[in-house]
């Protein structure tokens, strides 16, 4: 399906955290084409400031009523200016833009979502499509980290996703202290629990990522992990969200890979993590507000 | 009621002639700010376009610098692509059969490390069907080799000029770098050496850092700014170069709105090209095509031709002769 470019209106904005904010848009065109695991670049206001539009990937994605949710974080001055937006806004996107997940074949196959801070946006529409239709006979769990209790989805909404799901922040604020990869693969390595994940499908930070990928390698599983980088267009023009591609180009050169066109999902091996400059996170609020 | 319009007015002439390249219309986008068209195809209608500039080309495939390459700026990004690109046979048997089955004009922007990989590009892309004319990228700042070091010197520049003027009669255009001292010593080099056009400016040499980890936001350090942030650096180096030059002269940016456009053909640019605003509005360039048809309407200007270089900057100081020119405010 082609990429669009319309004008959506918000229908409903809710504050589900400190700093946490779901927004549900009408977006017909988009929304019928759209897959789990894609995203859409979205412009939070009109005019030169803040200059660029931003992605956002698919919250929940309802094709029959003709509307998307996103998820976000008030990170900077992008997302405070699209945070203070209500019914009745438009905004205009361009998307559904990039891969998107590959739920697996085989029903049967355990699988774990790995998700760190604001990563949990994409999984949300993930694990409703692996927890319903036939057969999803498969188990599944969610581990879902923070660096603070306030920067988690609250509990009753988490659990409403119908899942087992285990939280970790890095302060011990709430769940597992510590990481949530950490929590994963102590998890995983548990004799009382039959959790050998065949596949695991992540999404938050670089830093959390390259666990994921690591233990991905490691214990050969299958990893379908949501990258992110800043993009200036979202459509393969910039060529700006490069990241470094695990094989050679011609000639023995790097060779790059782009977010926005050959992922956001990208298997564990497809990178070469060791030259990854990670990026740090975002400033504190009073900032940039 | 307002009287119908006079149906004999036709509509106003929006071409533009510049040396040996006529366009439909002045608008064109920016190299490595629309892909190789295909990017934008099911966005916008790329017949509307006067042309279309591709991204940077070179000899062989480059795999660009590494990430991160991009940080937005008020009004603006810095990028430090590095000039990736697919290489120039690519370009020759992938990209360019696509944009021929369009009804728009294709400038290819070809960049070396040595004049010798710019002449070779010019030869190998010369000739090449649907092809229309080439841009000299000696302006690049994201690059250690090439790019900007040929543009930041007169004689570096003629010499790279010359090479590619032996090797094609398409109409050739060099793009020139605001990052030097005086702009309109290098453009005078340019059009001394064959250039039949000149478009400036390619991006303005700038860097961000992150207080919190202490890093530059970029891992090339440096990169170039774009965006509306630079238009009135763009303005003057345009402004410049106009009257240093008797050939044409295309602005280029942070050119968003047809009133953006008008500005640099106001001060005699004779074309405009889009870039960083390709990627906020895929729609801007059809924009500002109807903006400028809509000017002209609206100020009864015939054609975009008459309304070109028309700045006034005579008697700045209407006053200066007056009788009260003489009392003190």
């Amino acid at each position: 399906m082609e990429k669009v470019l319309e004008t959506a209106r918000i229908i409903c904005r809710e504050s589900l955290a400190p700093l946490i904010v779901r927004l549900r848009l009408h977006s017909p065109g988009i929304s019928a084409a759209a897959r789990a695991g894609q995203f859409v670049m979205l412009k939070v206001r009109e005019g030169i400031d803040p200059l660029l539009r931003r992605p956002f990937s698919f919250h929940r994605i309802h094709p029959d009523k003709g509307e998307i949710e996103v998820l976000f974080r008030i990170a900077g001055r992008g997302t405070l200016a699209l945070s203070k937006l209500g019914p009745g806004d438009p905004v205009s996107l361009i998307g559904p833009l990039g891969n998107g997940f590959e739920l697996p074949l085989d029903r049967t196959t355990q699988i774990a979502f790995i998700a760190g801070g604001i990563g949990i946006a994409p999984l949300g529409e993930l694990i409703a499509q692996a927890l319903s239709g036939p057969g999803q006979t498969q188990k599944a769990h969610l581990f879902y980290g923070a660096r603070s209790a306030s920067e988690l989805l609250p509990e009753d909404i988490v659990s409403q996703f119908g899942l087992r799901v285990h939280f970790a922040t890095d302060d011990g604020s709430f769940g597992y202290k510590g990481r949530v990869t950490k929590l994963f693969e102590e998890f995983t390595a548990r004799a009382d629990e039959d959790f050998r994940p065949a596949e695991v499908y992540s999404c938050g930070p670089l830093a959390m990522q390259y666990h994921v990928a690591k233990w991905a390698l490691e214990n050969d599983a299958l990893s379908q992990l949501s990258l992110e980088s800043l993009m200036g267009c979202g459509i393969g023009a910039c060529l700006g969200c490069a990241l470094p591609a695990a094989d050679c180009g011609p000639g023995d050169d790097q060779r790059f890979v782009h977010v926005c066109e050959d992922g956001p999902i990208f298997s564990a091996g497809s990178i070469k993590w060791n030259q990854i400059l990670i990026q740090q996170s975002p400033p504190p609020t009073y900032l940039f507000s | 009621m307002e009287p119908n319009p006079d149906p004999t007015i036709a509509a106003p002439d929006l071409s533009v002639q510049l040396g040996p390249l006529h366009l439909k219309n002045p608008v064109m986008t920016a190299s490595g700010t629309f892909g190789y068209g295909e990017e934008y195809a099911s966005l916008t209608d790329l017949g509307k376009l006067g042309a279309l500039v591709v991204k940077g080309i070179s000899l062989l495939p480059r795999a660009g610098n590494p990430p991160p390459r991009i940080v937005e700026t008020p009004a603006g990004m810095i990028n430090a692509i590095g000039l990736e690109n697919v290489g120039v046979e690519v370009f020759l048997s992938v990209k360019l059969p696509y944009l021929c089955g369009l009804d728009v004009p294709v400038i290819a922007n070809i960049f070396g490390n040595t004049i010798e990989e710019y002449a070779g590009l010019a030869e190998r892309l010369d000739g090449a069907p649907g092809l229309t004319a080439m841009e000299i990228n000696v302006s690049c700042p994201n690059v250690k080799e090439g790019g900007m070091v040929f543009g930041t010197d007169p004689a570096m520049t003629a010499k790279v000029v010359e090479a590619v003027r032996r090797k094609t009669s398409l109409p050739l255009i060099t793009k020139l770098t605001p990052n030097v001292t005086s702009i309109a010593e290098i453009a005078r080099a340019a059009e001394g050496a064959g250039s039949d056009i000149l478009s400036c400016i390619n991006t303005v040499a700038a860097m961000a850092v992150d207080v919190y980890s202490k890093r530059p936001r970029l891992a090339n350090i440096f990169g170039g700014l774009s965006g509306p942030a630079i238009r009135p650096i763009a303005l003057r180096c345009v402004y410049e170069v106009t009257r240093a030059v008797k050939c044409p002269v295309i602005g280029i940016g942070g050119i968003a709105s047809a009133a953006d456009a008008l500005e640099f053909m106001l001060i005699g640019a004779r074309a405009v090209q889009v870039g960083t605003a390709n990627f906020v509005d895929p729609t801007i360039t059809a924009e500002i095509i109807e903006g400028i048809r809509l000017f002209l309407e609206a100020e009864k200007i015939a054609a975009l031709s008459d309304f070109i270089g028309t700045l006034d900057t005579s008697c700045l100081f209407p006053f200066a002769e007056d009788a009260c020119g003489s009392i003190e405010i």
